[in-house]
């Protein structure tokens, strides 16, 4: 009797291991220890055995009848965890389902980049019309009456008014600098502010110029402020936008509404500072000039220039683009063209 | 501006441990901005001179000789050449194996080798001018004629480039970064900027003091506001002939072509020391030089017969006839210096910036000499002027005679006086500088400084009081520079907690652009503003109140925009070229005439303001149209703004009939969506392809003060969700429908449309998906019966739909 119940077990667990799926498991579970199974067979005819072989008999039974249930238990979490959800096999290197497309423009990019350097710095964001008047976009900042750069061969004046002055000779402005007295005159000093915007110059394009691009000025004005500050400035918002440090430089540099003026330099990203082809081989890229805010120009924003100083700084934000990606036609940045924006994303 | 560092080197001792790429870099960190550093001996490499000390016939050639030529090396080398002016003794230049040569002058620079010619070989080759950069110092008007150094010093082996001094380095300066420097525009200036930097001693140069009892020669300034001096040296005894070679490398090096002694002369002059100069041949002035304006309609003959029409403002140079010059401007015929001059008047005069940038911008004329007068130079620079021109002359003519000189001087450069506190340096330069080393490094740029209780007198030098230094702001400029800007300890920010930026309207400007990039699914495009007026045209955009620019890129760009719409129009016909589906957007300010004000009354600008706008392109118009919807639909939900609605009230001109919808906020018409009318897509020639487009104002749209998100418990109770699928009249419009049912139910959405063979003429099938429930409890299905019984009788009711059998 023992030894058919030694049968039994080994034949169980053959079987058992042969089940492929849930249902065929549930079968051989009916048949090794449901009513009709042959365990059961055993167990019902222990009656007509002898009181000691009913015991060991009735023991084994039991016993095979647990071991029944945990392998039986086991086969089926073999089963399941050997399932798949689907129930074909799928080329898992065929492309993904693409994620509908839209990017912002790469100088917008840059841009928040740079609100976010500025913003985390407690500089207000500033907006300026593009049409502005000649005595915001060049009395104010102490240029010359004849400066060049007032000429129709320079900048775009509004047809009907290129011929009269100040207020009244209308023009797409040609820096943002304008926006400085502006913001000065309605929110007085001290002042923190960056105005991003585009900036308009009349000139032949090439892939070098544009008659439209973008620039991204900034201004502290406070008292007591050494011009040394504007530096760690510079560093600190380049820092912030490229995610790592950017050697700076500081140099002598001229403009009507700066004294002194310098120009700032970074180092080029391309080459890593060693010389190449985008920095003309000197490692440097001019990407910032700056100053000290003219005596005149703060006077023109009502404020005493004994008791104030700042300093401007004003970013090429083409450039800095240019600079950032490679790329290397300044007239890709008014296109349109998808090709060229669908890469910044 | 070209800078020799062979020039600079008259002026200055530089230190041999100092290199020409340290001079650079350090003069664009604190003077002037150095592009590029020129090496000009490098195309001389292995060009040396050579002794011809045997010449014995070609065996196979009559018109070769074969040189033996001493070329500094151990042996003499054995040359094959034809030249025409070959003579044993003859010091000629040879090109050695290994070198570059321009073949007979033309070309790209050819590797010279060692070769056979007619089988008798040849160590490289003897030269004419032209092949090796020479034709400057050397003529060679047959090319057979080879270079003869003739007396020139040199020894055998010698490079040629330190024969005729090219053994030079150039530094290319931007001239935009000496603007506002007049003193600069000369070597002199700048080797004051590299001796200042270097604490070197700077040369002074010759003084020639004129002998006051010379005949004088009459000068008549009639406008000392614009000319304030005026100085006429007449000297005899000049001829045609060349300059020595070191005055030509010089010249040549700094950018200039020899042309002869006495136009190098005064060329020289002007390189030297900034001072432009002028050279009249003698006989062509009759009596006098006056110094007054034109005379309405007078004209100025120029040396091609061509005449130049003056006007009343323009200053002149005339003799007692007639205009000879425009003063620092250009000469005319009479001023020319010709080869048969023998005696010349030279002017070395001061006018005033002002006049010469006037009169030049009118004839859009700039020369060496007025780019230098447009800076201000100051008067004594006419001293030192002449001082260098009588120098050179009494060298390259040493038999010419001064015979009479004239000057008039009304107005005097005055020197700049300026105040400097010590407080005011210290607080703005951010570091305390000894007295002493601020008047030193002062000093070094010609400041006089005189101690005052609180700080200093400074005078500036008179080369920088025309304009550069006029206030204490320039002085500390001058003095930061000269420290070096990257010396200076930078300091950080002070910190304060006052002030939290809050901009909420900014923050919805950024909100509106990722909402459309990174939701929808658009890409930012830029524009320009000025439009092509055939795009605007074909969006029916009426002009009469457009803004137009003085002097467009093209006349046809000479609108600016007034909306969006026509550009957006451009850029989709361009990227269709290479693309069937995009959506493209444009946030950018649109201008219109009218008034504002931004900062004070008295400036009055056009109306300016801020345009939303969006195209979306494919082949399904209505699916297009009802996405574009559905951008506007969601967008104050997701950009945290004041609601808008949408309403149809008048058509926009490029807007298909009935395809269109306006933006509405607090009753105003703040933009518009519409289908692209099919004349608006083909004027603007755009075929195949539909349009549905946007514009919003965009400085209508209002910011939340904050998010806006409400918080609703969750249903306590189960919804019941059921479909309608209901038979309605054409005309009956879905909101209608919503209208009739919506404060029945907790949710109600559109599921389809649909017409077709089991739905009647003038009729059509809309399904709608909605769910109800209860506030107090879980609705049994009695409740559900009456609840679903009421919103379909509402429907037959408000809508005359009728239920459809599923």
């Amino acid at each position: 009797m023992l030894n058919r119940l030694e049968e039994i077990r080994k034949r169980g667990l053959e079987k058992i291991g042969e089940a492929a799926d849930l249902d065929k498991l549930q079968e051989t579970r009916r048949e090794l220890t449901g009513k009709k199974g042959e365990l059961t067979e055993v167990l019902k005819g222990l009656g007509k055995l002898e009181p000691d072989e009913k015991r060991s008999v009735g023991m084994k039974a039991n016993e095979i009848k647990t071991f029944f249930a945990d392998k039986i238990k086991e086969r089926e979490e073999q089963i399941i965890a050997s399932q798949s959800a689907l129930d074909e096999d799928i080329d898992v290197t065929l492309p993904g389902t693409m994620v509908p497309g839209g990017a912002l423009h790469p100088i917008t990019q840059m841009c928040y980049d740079l609100n976010d350097a500025f913003l985390s710095l407690g500089f207000e964001i500033f907006n300026e019309d593009d049409i502005s008047s000649e005595k915001y976009a060049f009395d104010n900042l102490n240029f010359p009456p004849d400066h060049p750069a007032r000429a129709t061969m320079d900048t775009y004046w509004i047809d009907g008014t290129e011929n009269k002055n100040g207020t009244e000779r209308l023009c797409m402005r040609p820096h943002l600098t304008g926006a400085s007295v502006r913001y000065l005159l309605q929110h007085g000093a001290p002042a923190r502010f960056v105005y991003p915007g585009r900036v308009y110059r009349n000139e032949n394009t090439d892939a070098r110029h544009e008659r439209a691009f973008f620039q991204y000025e900034a201004l502290v004005v406070d008292k007591d402020l050494s011009f040394s500050s504007g530096k760690v400035m510079i560093q600190t918002i380049l820092e912030k936008v490229f995610g790592r440090k950017i050697k700076v430089r500081m140099r002598e540099g001229f403009f009507p509404f700066t004294e002194p003026g310098y120009e700032i330099d970074m180092e080029c990203l391309v080459c890593g500072g060693k010389g190449c082809r985008v920095c003309n081989n000197v490692g440097w890229i001019e990407v910032m000039p700056g100053g000290v805010i003219h005596p005149n120009v703060l006077k023109a924003a009502n404020l005493d220039p004994d008791e104030w100083s700042g300093f401007y700084t004003n970013i090429g934000l083409d450039r800095l683009v240019m600079m950032r990606y490679g790329v290397d036609d300044v007239r890709l940045f008014h296109s349109a063209d998808l090709r060229f924006l669908s890469q910044f994303k | 501006m070209k800078v020799s560092l062979n020039w600079i080197r008259r002026y200055i001792d530089i230190p041999a441990d100092l290199t020409d790429e340290q001079i650079a870099y350090d003069l664009t960190m604190r003077t002037v901005e150095v592009e590029d550093v020129v090496n000009t001996a490098e195309k001389y490499h292995d060009i040396v001179v050579g002794r011809i000390t045997e010449i014995q016939a070609h065996p196979n050639a009559d018109l070769l000789k074969i040189c033996i030529v001493d070329i500094g090396e151990a042996e003499p080398v054995q040359i094959v050449c034809g030249g025409s002016n070959l003579y044993e003794g003859e010091n000629v230049v040879v090109s050695k194996p290994g070198s570059f040569v321009v073949w007979h002058g033309e070309g790209e620079p050819v590797k010279i080798k060692e070769t056979k010619m007619r089988g008798v070989p040849s160590y490289g080759m003897i030269c004419a001018a032209s092949e090796v950069y020479l034709d400057p110092f050397f003529h060679d008007d047959d090319e057979r004629v080879i270079v003869d150094l003739g007396d020139t010093p040199c020894t055998p082996g010698q490079n040629v480039a330190e024969v005729v001094g090219m053994d030079d380095t150039v530094l290319e300066i931007d001239n935009k970064s000496l603007t506002n420097r007049p003193d600069l525009w000369g070597h002199y200036g700048i080797a004051r900027e590299i001796a200042a930097i270097y604490d070197l001693k700077l040369k002074t140069l010759p003084h020639i003091s004129i002998d006051r009892d010379l005949p004088g020669f009459p000068v008549d300034i009639k406008e000392p506001q614009k000319c304030n001096r005026y100085d006429a040296l007449v000297i005899d005894n000049v001829y045609d002939k060349e300059s020595p070679l070191w005055i030509k490398s010089l010249l040549i090096n700094a950018g200039m072509r020899p042309i002869n002694a006495i136009v190098d002369i005064t060329n020289y002059v002007m390189l030297a020391v900034g001072q432009p100069t002028h050279g009249f041949d003698r006989t062509h002035v009759v009596d006098k030089i006056i110094v007054r304006n034109a005379a309405k309609g007078e004209k100025l003959e120029l040396l091609d017969g061509n005449k130049l029409d003056l006007t009343e403002s323009d200053l002149v140079i005339c003799d007692a006839e007639e205009p000879m010059a425009l003063a620092g401007i250009r000469g005319g015929r009479k001023d020319s210096i010709l080869p048969e001059t023998t005696s010349i008047v030279l002017e070395v005069a001061d006018f005033t910036a002002e006049t010469i940038r006037k009169t030049g911008s009118r004839f859009d004329e700039k020369t060496d000499s007025s780019i230098r007068y447009e800076k201000g130079i100051d008067t004594e620079r006419v001293d030192l002027g002449i001082s260098v021109a009588l120098s050179l002359f009494n060298e390259v003519f040493p038999e010419i005679q001064l015979v009479a000189y004239g000057s008039q001087y009304p107005v005097h450069t005055e020197k700049q006086i300026i105040e400097v506190t010590q407080d005011f340096l210290d607080r703005r330069l951010g570091t305390v500088l000894e007295k002493d080393e601020i008047k030193k490094i002062l000093t070094r740029l010609g400041y006089d400084i005189e101690f005052t209780d609180n700080g200093y007198m400074v005078t500036a030098p008179v080369w920088r009081s025309t304009g550069d230094v006029s206030i204490k702001d320039d002085v500390l400029g001058d003095l930061a520079r000269l420290i070096g800007y990257e010396n200076f300890e930078a300091k950080p920010f002070p910190v304060n907690f006052e002030h939290a930026v809050r901009q909420p309207k900014q923050n919805l400007d950024r909100r509106l652009r990722e909402y459309l990039a990174f939701r929808c699914g658009f890409n930012e495009v830029f524009t320009y503003p000025w439009i092509d007026e055939k795009f605007i045209e074909a969006a029916n955009i009426d002009v009469s109140k457009a803004i137009d620019l003085a002097t467009p890129p093209a006349p046809e760009l000479r609108h600016l925009r007034q909306s969006l719409i026509p550009g957006l129009l451009e850029a989709s016909m361009k990227n269709l070229r290479y693309f069937d589906e995009f959506n493209i957007f444009e946030m950018a300010q649109v201008f219109e005439k009218g008034e504002m004000h931004p900062s004070s009354d008295e400036e009055t600008l056009p109306m300016q303001s801020m345009h939303l706008a969006g195209m979306l392109v494919g082949n399904d118009p209505k699916m297009l149209f009802f996405k574009a919807k559905g951008v506007i639909e969601s967008m104050a939900g997701y950009c945290h703004m004041e609601e808008i609605t949408l309403k149809q009230e008048t058509q926009p001109g490029w807007a298909d009939n009935g395809t269109y919808l306006n933006v509405i906020m607090d009753g105003e018409v703040i933009g518009d969506i519409g289908i692209v009318s099919v004349p608006t897509m083909n004027n603007a020639g755009i075929r195949r392809t539909s349009i549905a487009a946007f514009e919003l104002d965009e400085t209508k749209l209002v910011p939340l003060a904050s998010r806006n998100n409400e918080f609703k418990h969750l249903p306590q109770f189960p919804l019941v969700e059921e479909d309608l699928s209901l038979l309605v009249d054409e005309d009956v419009t879905w909101e209608s429908i919503r209208e009739a049912i919506k404060f029945m139910v907790k949710d109600l959405q559109f599921v389809e449309e649909y017409r077709g063979k089991q739905i009647p003429d003038g009729k059509k099938s809309v399904m709608l998906r909605l769910k109800i429930g209860s506030d107090e409890g879980t609705m049994n299905a009695k409740q559900i019966d009456r609840k679903m019984k009421g919103i379909i009788s509402a429907l037959q009711k408000k809508c005359k739909a009728e239920l459809r059998d599923e």
